[in-house]
């Protein structure tokens, strides 16, 4: 056996992660919420792709010779935004096995000037619509040219778009709000998780024996790192299948714009992380049994719904005062600053004072909180007043 | 030596610590006896780093106890503590690593006390599923697990079943036989004076007295004879010069002598009453010099 190393600070804090993290991927609350979040956005994403259905698709079996129908069809398809596919079927009794079997949609018939559509129940709207567009253009078309008049003019009609962005900012702001919400979930979710673990060591009294063997700050620091890790991890793995399934399914214009707010979102969480989980840890030590804890959370879990709320209106009212205030504001700024960056163009020096207002703000809870962690974590009777817990430090 | 010296501690104005001091020698045991509220579990976590002493400190081999000294100390608290859902094997092996072994060493090390301590079967279970008596094993485990040059334990022994007590005391004397210092403390006194080469009883504050249990009952022993005369009549020895009578009953009599007082004149008083049956110094127990050094504060404290 070799012999006992001293420990540095890091290797220490290493320690006290490496157990965290360990000890929570096995945990059944956290596999059922990353599985339940993934299933939800997944969902969601399904969801955006069945409403938002531009690409509807509709497979058209071709009987007989129709010169020019195959493309008159699918031009029709274009205009009514259903993707159209032709197949060629040899006959009649082709085609109806094929529309039985489900194969194509419909199958048109053509024989001469004659035409028959057949279905499986009913051609429905839009079906209906594109074969009855194709074929009587192809036959106003065909009665033109047998009447001696070709090279018809028609004028086209020139779009002009007003605001050509528009849809892209809705896209931006919508993205911004699923990520503000996602941010907000999964801090509550990782303030538990921290406060929880927090009150396990208290409440199981092996808090004495880690700090027999380091210091109050080194414990504090491995936790939040430790869960730190996996809420990055679970964000980024979110962030990744959000957007690639996004850009994969259509359901946006721009995918840079939403790489980039995704992008925003995961680096706004590393912030309001080392901020909440700081603040959680230190209330949670303030108590020593599950039960007490709703009651020394609850004053931060509303501060971060109100953050969330001051987020959605932001959307709507980026450069408002109340947006441009909160955006600026630690432990406000990380659920309203991204929301207004997609929203609207805010100033990069309005983005760096918020940056820097929240990295102080995280440098003042950790000091401070880490006072009152140390001294309230070997008060293993009640509940604690914050006062107390920084005199019990100082003695 | 693992020495403690001249610790002082307040809680507010509750002075828990007023100057405790002893030292114990590398490979002995020592029993830390007190009364509830004594300042016994304050003392262990002074030196443990836990509560930060007002004045004093714990030195091992000289140098005064720090993070990295206190590695090497393995310790058990007093309200035991582990992760309940941890599994036993993996607990263990924490805090082997948390005392600087590798996770090569700590595995293996965790392994070997596991299966010593008789919990091998129970190795991959969480330590809530354990009985508590188990539990109280893993907690040892825990302390014994990174080869600690020093063990400081509060409270080892209590809510162990005798064959418990009979297995930790073993662990313990063979840590001891190893050369390593063991400071534990405990209420059952018998047990301290079948296991502890020295004996410290901690009162108000203080140590009120300190040393292997023979010198202490030396000292208790030269102030109490009993002398049984069944034909005595009563106060027989009331008179006599440096004699105090404790109790007496039916010629039963217990009396202590001060400086001034001859055993061999009481002796002699004793035979002129008639039959002496029985004539001895008593060979007080640990109970009794605990009751004796807890109950009056003696002449140097009321004059401090």
């Amino acid at each position: 056996m070799s012999e006992p190393r001293s420990l540095s600070s890091a290797s220490l804090v290493g320690l006290v992660a490496r157990r965290e993290i360990s000890a929570r991927i096995r945990d059944k609350n956290f596999i059922i919420s990353s599985i339940v979040i993934l299933v939800l956005l997944l969902g969601s994403l399904a969801l955006q792709v069945a409403l938002d259905s531009g690409t509807e698709e509709s497979r058209i079996g071709l009987v007989g010779d129709a010169p020019g129908l195959e493309q008159a069809l699918q031009a029709q398809g274009e205009a009514l935004e259903v993707d159209v596919t032709v197949v060629e079927l040899p006959d009649e009794a082709a085609a109806s096995a094929a529309v039985e079997d489900e194969e194509v949609d419909s199958a048109l018939v053509v024989q001469g000037r004659e035409y028959e559509l057949l279905v499986q129940e009913s051609a429905g709207g839009s079906l209906e619509a594109i074969v009855q567009g194709a074929v009587s253009q192809l036959s106003v078309a065909e009665q033109l040219a047998e009447a001696g008049i070709s090279g018809l003019d028609v004028p086209e009609v020139p779009v002009t778009a007003l605001d050509p962005d528009a849809d892209q900012d809705s896209q931006r702001v919508v993205a911004a709000i699923i990520g503000a919400g996602l941010l907000y979930g999964l801090l509550i979710l990782f303030g538990q998780f921290i406060a929880q673990g927090v009150v396990e060591e208290k409440s199981s009294r092996v808090v004495e024996l880690l700090l027999a063997t380091m210091k109050p700050w080194q414990l504090l620091a491995g936790k939040i790192l430790g869960l730190g890790v996996l809420g990055l991890a679970q964000i980024v793995v979110i962030a990744v299948v959000g957007v690639a399934g996004a850009i994969a399914f259509d359901v946006v214009d721009i995918p840079g714009d939403l790489i980039g707010t995704a992008i925003s979102v995961v680096l706004w969480f590393v912030l309001a992380y080392a901020f909440y989980a700081a603040i959680f840890a230190v209330a949670a030590s303030l108590v020593s049994r599950q039960e007490d804890l709703g009651t020394v959370l609850m004053p931060t879990t509303l501060v971060l719904v109100a953050a969330f709320v001051v987020g959605i209106q932001a959307s709507a009212d980026p450069d408002g005062t109340l947006a441009r205030v909160t955006s600026l504001v630690p432990g406000l700024s990380p659920l309203v600053m991204p929301v207004r960056q997609a929203a609207g163009d805010v100033p990069v020096w309005e983005v760096g004072l918020a940056v820097v207002l929240m990295l102080v703000a995280i440098a003042l809870i950790v000091r401070l909180g880490g006072r009152i962690y140390a001294g309230a974590l070997l008060r293993t009777s009640g509940k604690l007043k914050m006062r107390e817990a920084l005199k019990a430090e100082r003695a | 030596m693992l020495e403690f010296d001249g610790l002082h501690k307040s809680f507010g104005d509750n002075r828990v610590l007023d100057g405790v001091g002893f030292t114990v020698a590398p490979g002995s045991m020592f029993g830390f006896c007190g009364s509830n509220g004594a300042g016994k579990t304050t003392t262990m976590r002074i030196a443990m780093g836990l509560v930060r002493p007002d004045a004093g400190e714990v030195r091992w081999r000289g140098s005064a106890l720090d993070q990295g000294l206190r590695r090497r100390i393995g310790y058990m608290p007093e309200e035991r503590g582990l992760y309940p859902k941890m599994k036993v094997g993996e607990q263990v092996a924490y805090f082997a690593k948390l005392h600087g072994l590798d996770a090569a060493a700590a595995a293996k090390a965790a392994a070997e006390w596991v299966e010593q301590l008789g919990l091998g079967a129970r190795r991959n279970d969480a330590v809530e599923k354990l009985s508590l008596g188990n539990q109280q094993r893993v907690q040892l485990a825990a302390a014994l697990v990174s080869r600690p040059e020093v063990l400081i334990l509060d409270e080892p022994f209590s809510g162990l079943d005798p064959i418990g007590v009979d297995s930790l005391a073993e662990a313990l004397l063979g840590q001891a036989r190893a050369g390593v210092p063991v400071v534990f403390s405990s209420h059952q006194l018998d047990l301290v004076e079948r296991l502890c080469d020295s004996v410290g009883i901690l009162a108000r504050g203080r140590m009120v007295a300190t040393g292997t249990v023979e010198e202490l009952r030396r000292r208790e022993a030269g102030r109490l004879l009993r002398v049984v005369v069944p034909d005595a009549a009563p106060d027989w020895a009331t008179a006599l010069p440096g004699v105090r009578v404790v109790s007496e009953q039916a010629g039963d009599t217990v009396l202590e002598l001060s400086d001034g007082g001859n055993d061999q004149e009481v002796l002699a008083a004793a035979l002129r009453t008639g039959r002496v049956t029985h004539f001895a110094w008593q060979q007080p127990t640990l109970v009794e010099l605990f009751r004796g050094a807890v109950a009056a504060p003696t002449a140097e404290e009321v004059a401090a």
